[in-house]
């Protein structure tokens, strides 16, 4: 199964993105705790595509492994912008301590979508960053 | 309920004790009004806040951290502010981002009020 979308850059269109995410996770079998943590993560990565991505961007939310595929039965989701991109290397990663006090409480969101996915790649380059992130259907314990 | 649209009501429970119950999506709308609400219990003399988030599935990170906002007026003012009915999402959410190190999770209703009418800030 795979959902495709194009999104334009207009308030709570991320709430579609997680639409998909639940669309595809139930399909999938995948417990809600898992489909819950997916869609804030997908949300994250529309929001940061939406900041900076300079326009338009597109969602690919699909099933992968299990039943003769190659791996575990697994969700994958891709959110790729077109904006001027950046280092992932060097992106902020916020801590729990940094919080009070702190006059911007903002730029959580590549800090949530490591923490709540199971495996995060981002590819960034002037023009197009994708980030693509994926959920097992179980988790591994 | 139409899911980005988020439905508040809030209450004085007790003496001191304001109760927020919050259901749909948390994002800059959502947590702005979530603060209007606190800012006016607060007005009312209520010291201890507790938000109740039971119907609420989803959340972000701008909506999170405006709940951080109000946790930091109410420390400024030896109060206190505590959650319950979080899902496993929100809970981590609110792990990850520093809520849980100065606000008590609770998980329902009942068990917070328990607790919170016993110990209220005023």
């Amino acid at each position: 199964m795979e959902v495709v979308l194009h999104l334009p850059v207009v308030p709570n269109v991320e709430l579609v993105a997680a639409k998909a995410i639940e669309a595809v996770g139930g399909a999938l079998g995948m417990p809600q705790s898992r489909v819950e943590a997916a869609s804030v993560a997908i949300v994250e990565a529309c929001l940061n595509a939406m900041e900076h991505g300079g326009g338009r961007m597109s969602v690919r939310v699909a099933s992968e492994g299990g039943e003769g595929n190659s791996g575990r039965p697994r969700l994958v989701v891709e959110v790729e912008d077109h904006g001027r991109g950046f280092d992932p290397a060097t992106a902020p990663r916020n801590t729990a301590s940094q919080v009070l006090g702190c006059a911007s409480k903002r730029g959580w969101g590549l800090t949530l979508i490591r923490e709540l996915m199971d495996e995060v790649e981002i590819q960034s380059e002037p023009g197009q960053t994708i980030v693509r992130m994926c959920k097992y259907v179980e988790n591994d314990s | 309920m139409n899911e980005d649209q988020i439905k508040l009501e809030k209450d004085i429970i007790a003496e001191g004790l304001g109760l927020i119950a919050a259901e749909g999506y948390i994002n800059n709308e959502g947590g702005q009004a979530i603060a209007d609400a606190a800012a006016d219990l607060m007005n009312k003399g209520c010291g201890t806040l507790l938000i109740d988030l039971d119907g609420t599935r989803i959340i972000n990170s701008i909506g999170v951290s405006i709940l951080l906002e109000i946790m930091e007026k109410l420390i400024e003012q030896e109060g206190r502010l505590a959650f319950c009915s979080l899902t496993p999402t929100i809970s981590k959410t609110f792990e990850i981002m520093g809520l849980v190190q100065y606000a008590t999770i609770f998980p329902d209703q009942e068990s917070a009020r328990l607790e919170l009418e016993g110990h209220v800030t005023r």
